[in-house]
Formats: C-alpha cells, sequence, structure tokens
C-alpha cells in the first residue's frame, strides 16, 4: 500500500473554531424529537406563553408589589464626600520605608500616596488626620484635600508645609493619572469656597496660606488668582444685618 | 534602526552593527527604574536582567524573479520570532477569516412583504356566503402574487473582531507559512518590462504557481504589475491589502524585503530576542 503521509498545512478546509466556544441554536417548535416541539418551551397556556414581552417586572398578578408596599425611607445626600483617610504615623512608616518622598518641587499629592499604596482608593479625596502625631518626624510638602488641625499642627511644627487644594471627580482623576495638560477646576460651591479661603483650613486660596507658603515651588499663580477673585465676597458686605 | 536590526540580510558591511545594537534594544527595554532606596527589605529584589528566551527566525532568501540568487553570505533574512514564530492557534485563524468573510457579504437580498407588494387593500371576496374561506385583500402571503413572509430584507451581516485578535491572527498565519515552509523571503520584486509571457515562464520554472506575492511597496512596480495582472493561480497585493484570509487561502506566499519590514514593524512584539550570533 503506497500511501503518502502528508503534514497538514493550516487551509481555509481545515480551520475550526475553539472546542467549546460555539453554541447550537435552539430551533423552537421544530417537532417532538427536538424537544422543543409541543409548546416550544413555553409551559401551557396563559399570559407568559403568547407572543409579547409578558408582565412588566415586579408585577405580583394585581396584588400590591411589595416595591409599594413599604414607604420610603432614608435620602441620598449630593453633597456627601468620602474621604480617603490617611493618619501621620503610617506617612512617617512610609517614608522610613522609602516608598515616600517629598520636596518644594513635588509635594506629596493623592498620586504619591496612592502610588506608593498609602491609600488604596482615593474617593472623594484623601484627608490627613493626625494619629500618631507624637511619631511624626519629618519636614514634608504636602498637596491634599483636607487636613485636620491636629494633623496641621504636627506637619508645620516638623518644619513642613501642607495646603488643601479643590479637587473635583475631574481634577482628581488628572491629579492621580498626572495629567497636567488640563487647569483644575476652581470651587463652585459657596461652602467650597468659604472653606478653602480660610488659613484656619490652610485653604490654597486663603491669603494667609499663600503668605505662608511664599514662594515655593509648587505655589501655582493661579491659586493666587482665585484667592482675589474668590475672597472678593469677604469685602463686599454681603448678609449683614443692619442695625436698627 | 531598531526594527532594521531584526531585519538584515546578514552581510560582512552590516554585521558589525548588528551585533552591537542587538544587546543594546533589549538591555534599554528590560533596565527598570531603580527605586530602591528601601531600609526594610524583606527579600532582595529580582534581578534587572531576563535572559531572553526567544531565538530570531533565520530564513534562507528564495530565489526572485529577477537575477540570480544572492550570494551565500548574504542569503539569510533573520526574522522576528514574535511576528514569524508564534504558536499555532487555527481558532484564532478561523475567527479572522469568518470576520474576513461575514465583511464581504453583500447584504442586499431583498423581498416585498405585504405592505410593499402593489394592489388595492379591498377585500376581495365578502366574510360570509360563499362558501370559501375567508380573505382580506389579494396581497396575503397565503396567496400566489401576495407578499412574502420572513422573507430576506438588506441587512449588514459584517462582525466585529478585537483589533488584537486580528493582528494576533496576522502573526499565526505568518508562522504558520513559515512552519509550513511556505513563506519566501526576496530582497526585491520587480520585473524589467511587461510581458506577461516571460513572466508565466519564469514563475513555472521557479514552480512558483499558486503564490501569493506581497510587496511593500505603497503600490507595486508597475511593469510587474502589468506582467502579473493575468497570470492564473498567482496574486500580487501590497501589504496594506494583506490579511490573515489571503495568507491562510494562498498555498505559498513571497514577500519582498519591505514587507517583511513593514508586518515587523506592525505585528512585533516587545519581548527579549537573542542577539543574533555573526561570524566575523
Amino acid at each position: 500500500m503506497a500511501t503518502r503521509v502528508r503534514a497538514a498545512g493550516v487551509t481555509l478546509a481545515n480551520l475550526r473554531p475553539a472546542p467549546g466556544s460555539q453554541h447550537k441554536q435552539k430551533r423552537v417548535g421544530r417537532g417532538q424529537g427536538s424537544g422543543y416541539g409541543g409548546t416550544s418551551g413555553r409551559g401551557s397556556n396563559g399570559q407568559k406563553s403568547r407572543s409579547g414581552p409578558g408582565p412588566r417586572p415586579g408585577f405580583e398578578g394585581g396584588q400590591t408589589p411589595i416595591t409599594k408596599l413599604f414607604p420610603k425611607r432614608g435620602f441620598i445626600n449630593q453633597n456627601s464626600k468620602t474621604w480617603a483617610p490617611v493618619n501621620l504615623d503610617r506617612i512617617q512608616h512610609w517614608i522610613d520605608q522609602g516608598r515616600l518622598s517629598s520636596s518644594p518641587e513635588n509635594p506629596i499629592t493623592a498620586r504619591e500616596l496612592l502610588l506608593s499604596g498609602c491609600v488604596h482608593d482615593v474617593h472623594d479625596g484623601v484627608k490627613i488626620l493626625g494619629d500618631g502625631a507624637q511619631h511624626f518626624k519629618t519636614p514634608i510638602y504636602i498637596k491634599v484635600s483636607r487636613a485636620s488641625k491636629s494633623a496641621i499642627e504636627a506637619i508645620e511644627s516638623n518644619g513642613g508645609k501642607v495646603v488643601c487644594q479643590y479637587y473635583n471627580p475631574l481634577a482628581l482623576r488628572d491629579c492621580v493619572k498626572g495629567r497636567t495638560d488640563r487647569i483644575a477646576a476652581a470651587p463652585t460651591r459657596r461652602e467650597d469656597i468659604v472653606w478653602y479661603g480660610k488659613y484656619r483650613n490652610r485653604g490654597y486660596i486663603s491669603p494667609g496660606t499663600l503668605k505662608a507658603l511664599g514662594d515655593l515651588p509648587f505655589v501655582e499663580e493661579r491659586w493666587k488668582a482665585l484667592a482675589t477673585q474668590l475672597g472678593a465676597w469677604k469685602k463686599q458686605d454681603f448678609d449683614v444685618q443692619k442695625k436698627k | 534602526m531598531l526594527h532594521s536590526v531584526m531585519l538584515r540580510t546578514v552581510s560582512a558591511s552590516s554585521s558589525h552593527r548588528a551585533f552591537r545594537s542587538a544587546p543594546v534594544r533589549t538591555m534599554a527595554r528590560l533596565a527598570p527604574i531603580s527605586r530602591n532606596n528601601r531600609t526594610l527589605m524583606s527579600h532582595p529584589p529580582p534581578s534587572g536582567t531576563v535572559e531572553p528566551i526567544l531565538e530570531p527566525v533565520y530564513l534562507a532568501l528564495s530565489q526572485p524573479l529577477k537575477g540570480k540568487t544572492a550570494p551565500v553570505e548574504r542569503n539569510v533574512a533573520v526574522l522576528d520570532p514574535t511576528v514569524f514564530k508564534h504558536p499555532l492557534r487555527s481558532d484564532i485563524l478561523h475567527l479572522c477569516v469568518v470576520h474576513h468573510l461575514d465583511s464581504l457579504r453583500q447584504g442586499s437580498a431583498n423581498t416585498k412583504t405585504r405592505g410593499e407588494v402593489r394592489g388595492s387593500g379591498i377585500k376581495i371576496r365578502r366574510q360570509k356566503g360563499t362558501g370559501k374561506a375567508r380573505l382580506g385583500d389579494a396581497q396575503s402571503p397565503m396567496l400566489v402574487g401576495g407578499g412574502v413572509a420572513f422573507g430576506p430584507k438588506p441587512r449588514d451581516f459584517s462582525t466585529k473582531l478585537p483589533r488584537k485578535v486580528i493582528e494576533m491572527g496576522m502573526r499565526v498565519a505568518l508562522s504558520a507559512k513559515v512552519r509550513e515552509r511556505k513563506l519566501g523571503v526576496v530582497s526585491q520584486l520587480s520585473w524589467p518590462n511587461g510581458k506577461t509571457k516571460h513572466l508565466a515562464q519564469k514563475i513555472d520554472h521557479l514552480g512558483m504557481r499558486k503564490t501569493l506575492f506581497v510587496t511593500g511597496e505603497s503600490s507595486p512596480p508597475t511593469t510587474l504589475e502589468r506582467a502579473i495582472r493575468n497570470i492564473e493561480k498567482v496574486k500580487l497585493i501590497t501589504t496594506d491589502k494583506l490579511n490573515v484570509y489571503e495568507l491562510v487561502k494562498w498555498p505559498r506566499v513571497v514577500l519582498d524585503m519591505k514587507a517583511v519590514n513593514y508586518l515587523e514593524r506592525t505585528y512585533r512584539k516587545d519581548v527579549p530576542v537573542s542577539p543574533v550570533p555573526i561570524a566575523t
């Protein structure tokens, strides 16, 4: 028997999909042998056996559905923010391990904290808290969304600088991604403008903070412009009760 | 310069350059940004260098259409293994081929439904008393000359396939051709005049029927294009027209150097490749 052994090359004739990757079409109403003859897999009579979408989701046959049976409860606060808390002892630990460092040129921001694993998610911004302030020894430069009173005190007593910048979701994303081609949005809500305009909070548009920071490299020119524009309300005497 | 390293006919003049720059290429990619100033270190950091595991593909040049084969020392093409030595995945090829064939479907089949068939909507006989079936208008699908129930309508049959799957398909198809020894590389595809007869004789002489010629030029050389146009079982295309379907369909494929260059540039993956050992 003279058979030639030929190596089967790849041709259009011997291509086939990966095993198990394909499904067979379910052919309903094509006779008993198919398994989907008779009622076509829809059971006997009734609304669900007819064509059309059937009863709407949540419909319980006319009985008051469970979604309407109980009153609504609670509310969603549209203005709430979830801050990612970072304590000072944690920052100190990260610095000791060499996972974080800061300089006037490159302050610690949400990006550094996230990339070094100091926070696992920046949520709506990072807030520095003062736990373990007695272990905190390093002068650091840090720019975050919020800082607590005790944290501010501890950082500045060690010779560091802290400034709280307003980040809207887009600005925070740009910060985390390291994008610098867009200008971070200024606060628009009255509450934010007032909060970031206070030296007590080390807000970035407060004249006191800008004065304390001086001309450090990470201070942006825009902050000064914002401080004058968004701080103008203080001299405009709104809401002052007239004395009678 | 970097991509030309992998694709270089091994010659005495260029060997020095290829030999020197190949390791540099891998090292540059592998050297990590050193940030190892930790004080607490539980285990040593991974070593900065990785031994390349992929060997380049060496392929003897095929006999060109015009002129003689190059001398022995200039006769080997060095091909990128990520493009020309991919493991066989016939399921990926199947996906790519089906995707391509789907895109070719015209989808222009068309029929008229009962609403589109010409004619009046008048009831063709009264409801009761005739002893015959109840009927409405004359375009009912049940009647001769009526509309078609569930007939075909023009539609788009094209499917989508992720770009990375298509790119992998190209690697698999090219590699399959190399493995079956059905891929030829020539330094250049050209033909001196537009005469078909002589080119057909030459192709028969070289045993290059059933062959797809692929050129990396933006448009194929005019004389060659004119001469090859009417030869049976031979096709000449440019690289931008090349796809997985053509590669699988044609039993033999011949690339010119520019085409190889283009394919490597487009489909190569950044993994360490052993340098080309060249004896001086």
